[in-house]
């Protein structure tokens, strides 16, 4: 196979790499006071906290206002394990980290599946309460005053009392887990939520569990804040309620913000910078002291500004500069093997069925009882006026949509109730009318995310991912555009690579939703051959819409005509073409409007 | 007292807070409906309010209802300004961008009050002294006050939205920006009028607040966590549902500090919303609205 | 001088070229039709002389000034309404709310002025009469395109353009409905109508143009049309 891309580090990895060490190193080398490393001490465990945020805002799209709490779930497992109860460090830690995630883990579940307004609140609300019972549950919590006199723990045998070393520890989780965060988005789970942030519907309907995605990487993200908070407990030996307010929340998200959300090499230097920012106003001159006490107030309108100016942060802004410079390196498309799209036709039974299926939105009945059946390895074509419920089928059969009434068969299965990412688990692959790809990812990663649908038939493991999406962009006529992120395609390409994302999945019933829609000539001419390669023989089934009656004509073997939510007639092209009350439906009826 | 009056005193209290949490839900409400985002400074549009009521009040000693009038004025201009600051250059970047931005502006109020204020909370003296006495119950004339405001604000609202053509134009933006520029419906301009209106019912609801709880920098997310859950407890964009979220939110709490414990006060809300997400999550008067674009 | 006229104009959404070169007059008192397959670029000539797509390059002039720079809202001040493909009903209104919006171009009504017109709208649509009260969402879809046809006739305009409005709908609500243009047309509004029925649509023009994949190609009167092997082409895509 050819040289993976996704395996080729960057050379500012390194040199970031070797600057983290030299940072972690720094206070060895140099006689440092305990201020700065305090101040250091501060910068890596806020830094691990704001990892978390990168994930779940910058990752996935989520907004958390809850990172401080859950900071303080680690900060007092830690306080309360060793101080309270006596445990080892270690186990109160990983206490801590435990609670921090369960909580991330319930509160995403009760509120993810009711995305942002509500999770903004409800994590906000969330934070309060935290700091409420901080305050109030003083039998526990020790309330206002804090715990003083937490341990520092010891490891394999070294005491790490000295702050440089107990700081050498905290930097080096941190350089671990910034490595971790920064593999995430090239992994199986780390696809699947920059899919959930770039169009959270298309990554359904590709198979991506999204509600789950989303509350793994709430749960990761909580506790991220756990680790950064227990360490942030033992570098300090006292904490008090303050540590973990609402504040110290719009902090970690400043901080995020600022530096970039996409990155974790984003996050640690908004960390590293909002933390340095207080220090360099003290040394401002006289007259310009009054910031010092107006800086929460700069914070909240750099907020605003950076939203404005800045939405991929200070690393967005590095990066889109060192992309200008960095040559795009050619694919290697040597070896690429063909794509296998066998279905093993056994069975005589329709793929499809749908019975009295129906549809409505309020009075409009956009689906009014359609009886159905698209027959194993064929082209079936679903036409008829805008308006008469083509596109509405087909999201009540790939699960966009609840039927009103009805049933949908798939392969003998009742799927009528199923949602669309175990529909496409099913082997449903579909494109969109209006294309629905992940904009701000490569095109290979976009059609890996299809190929990594729960049963598909491939081997395990990234490689064999990477070889199937290959292959499907090959079979588009795209390998060579594997590594462009697919916005700055052209619009012909881009169906194309949703095409390629749909079989990658390996289906055994595809639904094109006018995939001719916007292309010029050349390329529906493209388009023709390209679904008569799909026909040839592999079992495969295709239910298609399109307004083009040439290319519905060329590729199907069966056509179904809808108008205003019934079907009007079906049978071959040559049948249907000739029907009288098709040519009505679309040419009108020369006869009723005289 | 007897139980019977405690009840009736506690039921009172509750229902003159959830005046305050209503007034604010009301303009959580007609910003969603005119954007689609969730403005997380609609609580500090109260505690702005209050301030600038104690600058006139207070701080300059004009009379009290001149101060009333300029502080309503001076935030509904607020509301202005925070429009084009703060939504209108991300109007067209999706929710997340706005919902951190005004989230970015509530950083900034709080901390600019608190550098012009100080940190010491203030006070500010009921509309009209004293109160009414039935018995041993004791009805607070701010209470009072607040009870009758929202009962005018929210009549208002209801012949300003349902009866005017302004209103129904508003209505009309919220719902279909696009058809509205084709009705000749200046949309920016509706965007504006709710934020105008909605910074204007905030200040009033802190100005009201005021004498009852402290004027604090803080004051502010208090009560726009509880107004936000009102909305959602209600129905997520429901006017009607706004007004009794805010009501029941205001009881229960009041009931709940009463029995069960004061320190949780401010928990009760968000205890009551988490049950409402996990139950009925379209909350009591919101419908499962059609899923069609 | 023509009412309406579009020179070269070309628009995109986004970088997808919706219309590369498109000319067309509409004289006063006409009806015209657009003509075309799906995704030809019909819809995206009404965006563009509504305002709601600028276009890249060319000229939109009406009544005698440029208006290819104006927002939709001016647009529609000068006697332009757009009824929109999808009806585009406010759900949460009621009937009588949605006409009455229709007059948001036209400046203060007085409250007799508005009962009057929109009186005069039921008559012409009795269909929705019955439905005053109820919100726009629960009706069905022909009922919404009356409304979408009155809402869009109560901004007096000098023109009106017509997106589709026979889209869904049955064939008898059609007829229904192209009677109604037909009366609209009668008492003097000049009429551009964007239709996928092309007889129907052609047995009420004065004039139609034939677009395909965003190119003027045929023009001609209705008879013409009906002749013509690509207008046919144009409807089953080179079968027939």
């Amino acid at each position: 196979m050819q040289n993976s891309q996704s395996r080729r580090l960057s050379p500012w990895f390194f040199i970031l790499l070797a600057l983290g060490v030299a940072v972690a190193l720094l206070p060895y080398m140099f006689n440092v006071s305990h201020f700065v490393l305090s101040m250091f001490m501060q910068a890596t465990t806020y830094a691990i906290a704001v990892l978390g945020m990168v994930v779940v805002l910058g990752y996935t799209g989520q907004i958390n206002l809850a990172q401080a709490a859950f900071f303080g779930f680690g900060a007092y497992g830690v306080a309360l394990g060793t101080v309270s109860y006596g445990l080892s460090f270690w186990v109160a830690l990983a206490l801590g980290i435990g609670i921090a995630g369960l909580a991330g883990g319930i509160l995403g579940l009760t509120t993810l599946r009711l995305g942002g307004h509500y999770l903004a609140m409800i994590t906000i609300s969330f934070q309060q309460i935290f700091d409420l019972v901080a305050v109030n549950w003083i039998e526990v919590t020790h309330g206002p005053d804090g715990i003083a006199g937490i341990p520092r723990p010891s490891f394999f045998g070294h005491e790490l009392s000295d702050d440089r070393a107990y700081l050498l520890l905290c930097s080096i989780v941190l350089i671990a887990l910034i490595i971790a965060v920064w593999y995430l988005p090239r992994t199986r789970l780390g696809r699947a939520m920059r899919g959930v942030r770039e169009n959270e519907l298309a990554a359904e309907v590709v198979g991506v569990h999204t509600l789950r995605t989303k509350v793994i990487a709430f749960t990761m993200s909580a506790a991220l804040g756990g680790i950064g908070g227990g360490l942030y407990a033992g570098g300090f030996a006292y904490i008090s309620p303050d540590n973990f307010n609402f504040q110290r929340a719009v902090e970690f998200l400043s901080m995020v913000l600022l530096g970039g959300a996409q990155s974790p090499f984003g996050g640690a230097l908004g960390t590293t910078l909002l933390i340095l920012l207080p220090e360099w106003l003290k040394e401002m001159p006289p007259a310009l002291q009054f910031i010092k006490d107006v800086y929460l107030a700069i914070y909240g309108l750099a907020v605003i500004l950076i939203m404005v100016f800045m939405p991929e942060g200070i690393w967005g802004l590095l990066r889109n500069g060192w992309m200008k410079f960095a040559r795009a390196k050619p694919v290697d498309t040597s070896g690429i093997k063909p794509l296998n799209l066998d279905i093993a036709v056994t069975e005589t039974t329709p793929l499809l069925k749908l019975e009295g299926m129906q549809k409505h939105f309020g009075g409009l009945k956009a689906v009014d009882g359609v009886d159905l059946e698209v027959r194993r390895g064929t082209v079936h074509a679903l036409i008829g006026p805008n308006g008469s419920g083509k596109t509405t089928t087909l999201n009540v059969v790939n699960g966009i949509y609840k039927p009103t009434g009805g049933r949908i068969i798939v392969d003998g299965i009742d799927v009528s109730q199923k949602s669309p990412h175990e529909r496409a688990a099913h082997g449903l692959g579909r494109t969109f009318q209006n294309i629905r790809l992940f904009p701000s990812m490569s095109a290979l990663e976009n059609v890996i995310v299809g190929a990594q649908r729960d049963n598909n038939p491939i081997e395990r493991g990234s490689a064999a991912l990477r070889a199937r999406a290959m292959s499907a962009l090959e079979f588009v006529g795209l390998a060579d555009k594997a590594d462009a992120i697919v916005r700055s395609l052209p619009y012909g390409h881009q169906r194309l690579v949703e095409i390629a994302r749909a079989l990658a999945g390996h289906p055994k019933l595809l639904l094109l939703d006018e995939p001719a829609a916007g292309l010029n000539q050349t390329e529906k001419m493209e388009l023709v051959e390209l679904l008569k390669k799909l026909r040839g023989g592999h079992g495969l089934t295709i239910f298609l819409i399109d307004h083009d009656m040439g290319l519905v004509e060329k590729v199907s073997d069966r056509i179904t005509v809808l108008n205003f939510g019934r079907k009007i007639a079906e049978g071959s092209p040559q049948e249907v073409l000739r029907h009288p009350d098709v040519i009505a439906a679309y040419l009108g009826d020369a006869n009723a409007a005289a | 007292m007897d139980a019977l009056a405690n009840n009736f005193q506690v039921l009172f209290q509750g229902l003159a807070l959830g005046s305050i949490y209503a007034l604010v839900a009301l303009g959580f409400v007609l910003i969603i409906r005119a954007t689609n985002v969730v403005n997380f400074a609609q609580g500090d549009f109260a505690m702005l309010g209050a301030y600038i009521m104690v600058a006139f009040l207070v701080n300059a000693g004009m009379p009290y209802w001149l101060s009333f009038a300029l502080a309503i004025v001076a935030m509904g201009v607020f509301g202005l300004l925070f429009n084009y600051g703060v939504y209108y250059p991300l109007r067209h970047r999706g929710f997340l961008p706005v919902i951190i931005s005004t989230l970015g502006a509530s950083i900034f109020l709080q901390n600019s009050v608190l550098a012009l204020f100080g940190a010491q909370p203030k006070r500010l003296d009921n509309v009209v002294a004293g109160g009414i006495q039935i018995g041993s119950v004791f009805l607070d004339s701010q209470y009072l006050v607040i009870l009758a405001v929202t009962m005018v604000m929210v009549a208002f609202q209801y012949f300003f939205f349902e009866h005017t053509m302004i209103g129904k134009k508003l209505q009309a933006t919220s719902q279909d920006k696009d058809m509205a520029r084709l009705l000749g419906i200046p949309v920016a301009l509706m965007i504006a009028i709710t934020f105008i209106y909605s910074a204007a019912l905030g200040g009033l609801a802190g100005v009201l607040v005021g004498p009852v709880l402290f004027v604090s920098i803080g004051m502010g997310s208090i009560i726009a966590l509880k107004a936000f859950a009102a909305t959602i407890i209600g129905g997520f964009g429901d006017v009607k549902g706004a007004i009794v979220g805010g009501l029941f939110i205001g009881v229960v709490e009041s009931f709940a500090a009463f029995y069960i414990s004061v320190p949780y006060k401010d928990a009760y809300a968000f205890l009551m919303l988490f049950l409402v997400l996990v139950f009925r999550p379209q909350g009591f008067f919101g419908e499962k609205v059609s899923e069609k674009a | 001088m023509p009412l309406l006229e579009l020179k070269n104009v070309a628009s995109y959404y986004g970088s997808v070229q919706a219309l590369k070169n498109v000319s067309l007059q509409v004289e006063q008192g006409e009806v015209v039709t657009l003509l075309g397959a799906n995704g030809a670029g019909k819809s995206s000539t009404l965006r563009t002389i509504s305002g709601l797509l600028r276009p890249a390059s060319g000229e939109v002039w009406f009544d005698g000034q440029p208006i290819h720079a104006m927002a939709p809202e001016k647009i529609v001040r000068l006697g332009i309404s757009h009824v929109p493909e999808g009806r585009r009903i406010f759900p949460g209104l009621t009937v009588r709310e949605n006409i009455m919006l229709g007059t948001s171009n036209r400046g203060r009504l007085s409250k007799q002025q508005m009962e009057t017109e929109v009186a005069e709208m039921f008559e012409i649509f009795p269909v929705i009469k019955p439905f005053e009260n109820a919100l726009g969402w629960t009706l069905s879809g022909g009922q919404q395109q009356m409304l979408a046809v009155a809402r869009g006739l109560m901004a007096k305009p000098k023109l009106l353009l017509l997106d589709e409005p026979s889209l869904g709908l049955a064939p008898v609500i059609v007829q229904q409905l192209f009677a109604t243009i037909r009366v609209i047309h009668s008492r003097g509004t000049t009429i551009l109508l964007v239709e996928q029925n092309a007889n129907m649509a052609l047995s009420v023009a004065n004039r139609g143009y034939v677009l395909e994949t965003g190119e003027m190609k045929v023009e001609g009167t209705p008879k013409e049309l009906l002749g013509n092997e690509e207008v046919r082409a144009a409807y089953l895509g080179g079968h027939g």
